[in-house]
């Protein structure tokens, strides 16, 4: 009995695994425009602004940030540095700074719903905070 | 024409994980200033005994203090003055207690996670432990958290929502957990300023949390790496006779949320491996050394612990014939401000401490090698003065 279970346990593994991790059709297209260099320039730009059309970039497209949302979401598809996005830093922080001046830029019913919904029975959930953090007890009579 | 519109759809199947990943980006480079380079592959498995390296370089207690945690780097010639990675092949194992006394925990778990991804390129390996600091943290204890450190978190939580919520919009994206549920809305005696940013650090760092899920659940709690052991505190007999695989992988699924709110016993009692101060604590005369022989013999191959949690006035030091090697300098500015100090093992030169303390630089009976990294002296172990250590409350 011993055996046949563990000889389920090992084939489990090889029917669940799901291959996600193949290189996405738009990812490998910008990667190799970045191989074969500037002459591809005008093909990524293409392709970087009908993402952008997207459903799923749509209802970022809207409200005060929606600019700055664009530019730094344009970028980083471009981007070809090592360390993904790092050429991007000033549509980063325009966008940082859009986001600061509105913090509701993004903000939409579903999550807002369920930040109000917060958690029903009152967790009990202790922490044990510093000093410095505490009320004081400057009330409390010395006598 | 028909590439064309199969390229438009191609290109919009694509769009939601690329949205994914620039948010991630996004929200890294908001809290860290830093872009990190891609992850490995595939998740590396947690070590818990390895085979002894060329170099491997030891790392104390960094308490939140970025800057002297770089100069510590630095030192032992594991960065460049544009903070990459330059390690080489060398393994790097840096004792815990990143958390807490400091105001900059967060920077400082972000540079480790970026330095681990470069290193591995370079066939190099750098691995960070639990102190009790990441054990208290992850059960709510925020006693020794400082006021900037828990600011830190609040405007972690401040990026990582704003994140969540522009995934939230794109409907190809599957709705990303709030991290928030069940963190309660206020917490009692707790002045009204701060409750946001405590609300933040539960949420971050509570089992199964965004942060401890991300970077401590990569920590161990013990290692062997050649003939050194390495833990936070001190191992017991009770603990090699326990499992130390077995204590490892405990802890990481605790950290990953899947057994509770506490940690399992062997972090949280007074003889716990984060808590012990037996071989760390104290000189030559106070150190029970055959209780030190007692525990090596029972881990094949040890020769010697290697332990933080102690702040040593004196710098790294060893006592019991170099079987007990305490290595934590106390170099954050929230306690001690310690020059830094790291303990290098290699296969050649045997024990040697790189230390930033110019007092070695003109010490004749100093047994000095020039490490040829900025101002890093090499100092046999065991050529410091008598131990002299400071005493702070966990």
């Amino acid at each position: 009995m011993g055996q046949i279970e563990s000889a389920e346990a090992v084939a489990e593994p090889q029917t669940t695994a799901n291959d996600t991790s193949k290189p996405t059709s738009l990812e490998s297209a910008l990667a190799e425009a970045a191989e074969y260099g500037s002459q591809h320039t005008e093909s990524v730009e293409e392709m970087a602004q009908k993402a952008l059309e997207c459903p799923c970039i749509a209802d970022l497209r809207t409200g005060p940030c929606d600019s700055q949302f664009s530019e730094a979401f344009l970028c980083f598809l471009k981007s070809t540095s090592e360390e993904k996005g790092s050429d991007c830093v000033h549509p980063f922080v325009a966008l940082q700074s859009c986001i600061k001046a509105n913090p509701d830029a993004f903000s939409n019913d579903i999550v807002r719903k369920e930040e109000s919904n917060e958690l029903g029975p009152a967790l009990e959930y202790k922490i044990h905070p510093p000093k410095w953090s505490k009320e004081s007890r400057s009330s409390k009579s010395r006598l | 024409m028909e590439g064309e519109e199969h390229l438009s759809s191609s290109v919009c199947k694509d769009i939601p994980n690329l949205l994914s990943s620039f948010v991630d980006t996004f929200v890294d480079f908001s809290v860290s200033g830093l872009f990190l380079p891609p992850p490995p592959p595939s998740p590396v498995p947690l070590p818990t005994r390895l085979p002894s390296p060329q170099r491997l370089v030891a790392i104390g207690d960094l308490h939140g203090d970025l800057e002297k945690s770089k100069q510590a780097l630095r030192l032992a010639g594991l960065i460049d003055a544009a903070d990459r990675y330059i390690g080489g092949s060398a393994t790097v194992v840096q004792v815990g207690d990143v958390l807490d006394r400091g105001d900059e925990e967060l920077k400082i778990l972000y540079f480790l996670e970026k330095l681990k991804r470069e290193a591995a390129r370079s066939g190099g390996r750098i691995i960070t432990m639990h102190g009790n600091h990441e054990i208290m943290n992850v059960e709510g204890d925020f006693r020794f958290a400082t006021k900037s450190g828990v600011e830190e978190f609040r405007a972690w939580w401040e990026w990582f929502r704003v994140g969540n919520e522009i995934k939230s919009l794109c409907h190809g994206l599957e709705k990303p957990n709030d991290p928030m549920r069940g963190v309660p809305s206020s917490f009692r005696g707790v002045r009204k300023e701060f409750h946001d940013g405590f609300r933040a650090r539960v949420a971050a760092l509570r089992p199964n949390g965004p942060i401890a899920k991300r970077f401590l659940s990569q920590n161990v709690t013990v290692l062997v790496v050649g003939d050194s052991i390495f833990v936070h505190g001190g191992l017991l007999p009770q603990h090699t006779s326990y499992g130390l695989e077995k204590i490892n992988e405990e802890v990481r699924d605790w950290v990953k949320g899947s057994t509770g709110h506490f940690s399992p016993d062997y972090c949280r009692t007074a003889d716990g491996l984060v808590w012990v101060r037996k071989f760390s604590r104290g000189n030559e005369q106070e150190c029970d050394c055959s209780a030190l022989e007692h525990v090596l013999a029972t881990v094949p191959g040890a020769k010697r612990m290697v332990m933080g949690h102690t702040i040593q006035e004196v710098g790294i030091n060893s006592v019991c014939d170099d079987r007990a090697i305490r290595i934590d300098v106390g170099l954050s500015k929230g306690c001690g401000d310690g020059l830094p100090e790291v303990l290098e093992i290699s296969g050649k030169s045997g024990l040697k401490i790189l230390t930033a303390n110019p007092l070695y630089q003109n010490k004749g009976n100093a047994a000095t090698v020039d490490v040829g990294k900025e101002q890093g002296l090499g100092l046999l172990l065991g050529e410091h003065g008598g131990p002299r250590q400071v005493e702070v409350q966990a």
